[in-house]
């Protein structure tokens, strides 16, 4: 239920029924379907770009996938999950906020009956609460904590570089298969 | 590019001696000292302002402009400052959930995170805080804040870990401490086209209020990026699935723009696909990260 890859859903189900999380998504790219979630697992067929797919399971950077009636791994980034997987009332349909209006209408935000987030103005108004502040401090967690906590879980440090930036910093859409000019 | 040089150049030429007194208001504010201001009160001040002309260093003559090449120019106490005053500020708007377990679970997950960080030894301060909203904040100084809309989505432990790591990201490379050099930049700019300020204290009033408008505005794209990058790296250095995050972009990836509960995160942020997208491309032709754990038990639910 919270997780929109639980399997077993049907484009004609997501459509009539829209209180539960789609397991829907399309492909991004074109991509081989593996026999595991590994880049070295065996290719068990193709499915292209902008194919439908039911997302069945997600392991690491990858998704397990149904297309065209057959099933294999993908990787996770190459799927984009459909809209529609979140509970949609009537109210949301309305469209109330604008995206990008710098000065939004509060009495246009408040519309959305108990969706209202926080809003830039209610930021602006706020009184600096100190009693608050003094509450966080206490939930304060040192070093030798935190570790224990790590451990109680088997997690332990890994050395690993940062990600760095992309050649062309730019995202852009079809980039698996491109070769770097 | 042409044109923030175009900038810098007015700014050298016209703010010399207002970003002098703007800095040692904004000091008096941050560190906590009383702006000695003319008394209205009948008290004298306690030290007339009689301060000798500011030493400048070169950051300053520019105004901040430099400041995506240059350490900002604060320290760590006044860094810590900053963060405190808008932390609190936040909590006035939206105060801490009610659960202690909850509160002392984040804090865990999110010290094990920054530990693992360049800043591991900050006092770090992690937060969820009573609103419906979807978003995460980050503030100078190591406070760390989760909506408690943003966390009942979460479904494992690495996803709280990925969405920490890009907060905590955004602390470790000081990323709103630059734009509110570029901001104040910009104020030191229309000071000097328009009247003279006085004192330096009208910056000092709008202090709070231009850090607002650094989160109402939001951060430059690529700093958005680099704390999607980044905080991919350190969920998986301290052992989680790396992957944490981007589950977590794609799952409100599909919220509808107008959903009011995103409307703030996507006003601020690029759009989920488009961050997605980038990591794509950043993870693209490189050795994958190990696989790590996704810890779904311990998560403390939020009813």
């Amino acid at each position: 239920m919270r997780r929109p890859w639980v399997g077993g859903l049907t484009a004609a189900w997501i459509a009539v029924v829209s209180s539960a999380h789609a397991a829907q998504g399309v492909l991004l790219r074109d991509e081989s379907l593996r026999a595991a979630a590994s880049a070295t697992a065996a290719v068990t067929g193709q499915a292209a770009r902008g194919n439908v797919v039911e997302v069945l399971a997600r392991q690491g950077g990858w998704m397990q996938v149904r297309t065209n009636g057959r099933t294999g791994w993908v990787r996770m980034l190459s799927v984009r999950l459909s809209e529609g997987g979140e509970r949609v009332s009537g109210a949301d349909l309305a469209g109330v906020v604008g995206l990008g209006t710098r000065q939004a209408d509060p009495s246009r935000v408040v519309a959305v009956a108990g969706m209202r987030g926080l809003t830039e103005q209610e930021l602006r108004a706020a009184r600096f609460n100190a009693e608050e502040l003094a509450r966080l401090d206490g939930y304060a967690v040192g070093r030798a904590e935190a570790e224990a906590f790590a451990r109680e879980e088997g997690l332990a440090p890994r050395a690993l570089a940062y990600l760095p930036a992309p050649a062309r910093n730019r995202s852009r859409v079809n980039t698996w298969e491109e070769p770097q000019p | 590019m042409m044109r923030r040089g175009l900038i810098a150049a007015l700014l050298a030429a016209m703010t010399v001696t207002h970003a002098a007194d703007l800095n040692r208001a904004l000091r008096e504010l941050l560190l906590g000292q009383p702006p000695a201001q003319p008394s209205a009160m009948g008290t004298p001040p306690q030290q007339p302002q009689q301060q000798p002309p500011a030493e400048r260093r070169p950051g300053e003559l520019l105004g901040g402009l430099l400041s995506f090449v240059a350490e900002p120019p604060y320290s760590a106490e006044e860094e810590r400052n900053i963060g405190r005053t808008v932390a609190g500020g936040l909590l006035g708007a939206a105060p801490l959930v009610r659960d202690d377990q909850l509160q002392r679970y984040v804090n865990r997950v999110g010290r094990w995170v920054a530990l693992q960080s360049e800043r591991p030894d900050l006092d770090w301060r992690f937060g969820v805080i009573d609103s419906e909203d979807i978003n995460a904040f980050a503030m100078p100084g190591g406070y760390v804040f989760i909506t408690k809309g943003l966390y009942r989505r979460l479904g494992s432990e690495a996803e709280l870990a990925g969405v920490l790591g890009h907060e905590i990201a955004h602390v470790v490379r000081k990323h709103h401490l630059r734009l509110l050099q570029q901001s104040r930049a910009l104020a030191d700019l229309g000071a000097a086209v328009g009247k003279r300020m006085q004192g330096g204290s009208p910056l000092a009033a709008n202090f709070l209020g231009n850090f607002w408008e650094v989160f109402a505005r939001g951060l430059d794209k690529e700093a958005e990026h680099e704390a999607d990058r980044m905080g991919m790296v350190l969920a998986a250095r301290a052992g989680y699935d790396a992957y944490g995050l981007p589950a977590v972009l794609q799952e409100i990836g599909h919220l509808s723009a107008n959903d009011g509960r995103v409307a703030f995160l996507f006003k601020t942020h690029p759009h989920p696909q488009e961050r997605l997208d980038h990591l794509a491309e950043a993870l693209a032709g490189r050795p994958e990260l190990p696989e790590g754990k996704e810890v779904r038990q311990r998560l403390h639910r939020v009813r």
